[in-house]
């Protein structure tokens, strides 16, 4: 089963552009990324630049409306994720659990879906684009 | 540079239902160009967070509540990683996609190796090269 452990850092929300993490919090970042690898469990993982240097585009009525960053009301913002492939949520659970974080941060773990998780007229309009999907790291 | 778009939530997505057959198909229309221009690297819908669950950290305590979760204009129902020059290029992609209805979506920069630099120990840049390798790695030749 592939989950996301999706970070929600305390604050983030309100990051200067350029923000960068302290090295202590690399360090701890780093050994613990060096744990899921070993244990063969990590996929794939990013770190984000706060909103502050992003945007946001809504849709209605047929016409896209840009905002830039960052965004007054966001009371939570994504700093980071990893991609894990574990055998269960509980042991997605206890991963997560094990992560650097600070106090009052969050990690949030959701389920990747996969192809067979979607009903077959589903699967039958996605056809075969997974397939002709490019490897998601450069 | 790289951007990761997220997709916002809808009560619709928490609901678990799917896209009707007309947008699934404007979709895969849309993730084809993305696909042509070079722009798509990857992507994944992400079921409901009434399937997930959040851990809250405090000292040593860890605090796991199953989902669902309330705030849904806060959650993501799915996410693309795309390949750009810049910001701008990112928007312009964006502001084509087949969403309607309110549909929110939230484009955020990928911090790169360069980026971090700066906070880092030489040990540590070249300890980050090696986990880059070994994961691309794992992705090219991955364990069954």
């Amino acid at each position: 089963m592939k989950f996301m452990m999706l970070v929600i850092p305390k604050g983030y929300e309100q990051a200067k552009p350029g923000t960068l993490p302290d090295p202590k919090m690399v360090e701890n970042m780093m050994k613990y990324n060096e744990s899921l690898q070993k244990a063969g469990v990590l996929l794939a993982l990013d770190g984000l630049h706060p909103p502050s240097m992003g945007a946001r585009v809504s849709f209605s009525g047929g016409k896209p409306r840009v905002t830039d960053g960052p965004f007054a009301e966001a009371k939570e913002v994504l700093g980071g994720y990893w991609m894990i492939q574990v055998k269960s949520k509980a042991e997605a659970v206890e991963w997560a659990s094990r992560a650097p974080m600070s106090d009052n941060e969050i990690i949030e773990i959701r389920q990747v879906q996969d192809f067979s998780d979607f009903p077959p007229e589903t699967q039958k309009h996605l056809g075969d684009f997974k397939d002709k999907q490019s490897p998601p790291r450069k | 540079m790289r951007v990761m778009v997220l997709v916002k939530a809808t009560k619709e997505s928490e609901a678990g239902q799917m896209p009707g057959p007309e947008l699934l198909a404007a979709m895969g229309q849309y993730n084809e160009e993305l696909l042509k221009a070079g722009i798509l690297l990857g992507g994944d819908g992400l079921a409901s967070s009434s399937q997930g669950a959040r851990v809250r950290f405090e000292g040593k305590t860890r605090t796991v509540i199953d989902g669902p979760f309330a705030e849904t204009k806060e959650l993501i129902a799915g996410y693309w990683i795309w390949k750009v020059a810049s910001k701008q290029e990112a928007i312009d992609w964006l502001k084509r996609a087949p969403f309607d209805g309110g549909t929110e979506v939230e484009l955020r920069r990928i911090f790169d190796l360069e980026d971090f630099a700066p906070a880092m120990t030489p040990e540590q840049r070249e300890l980050e090269q090696s986990q880059m390798k070994r994961l691309h790695d794992r992705k090219k030749n991955p364990s069954p």
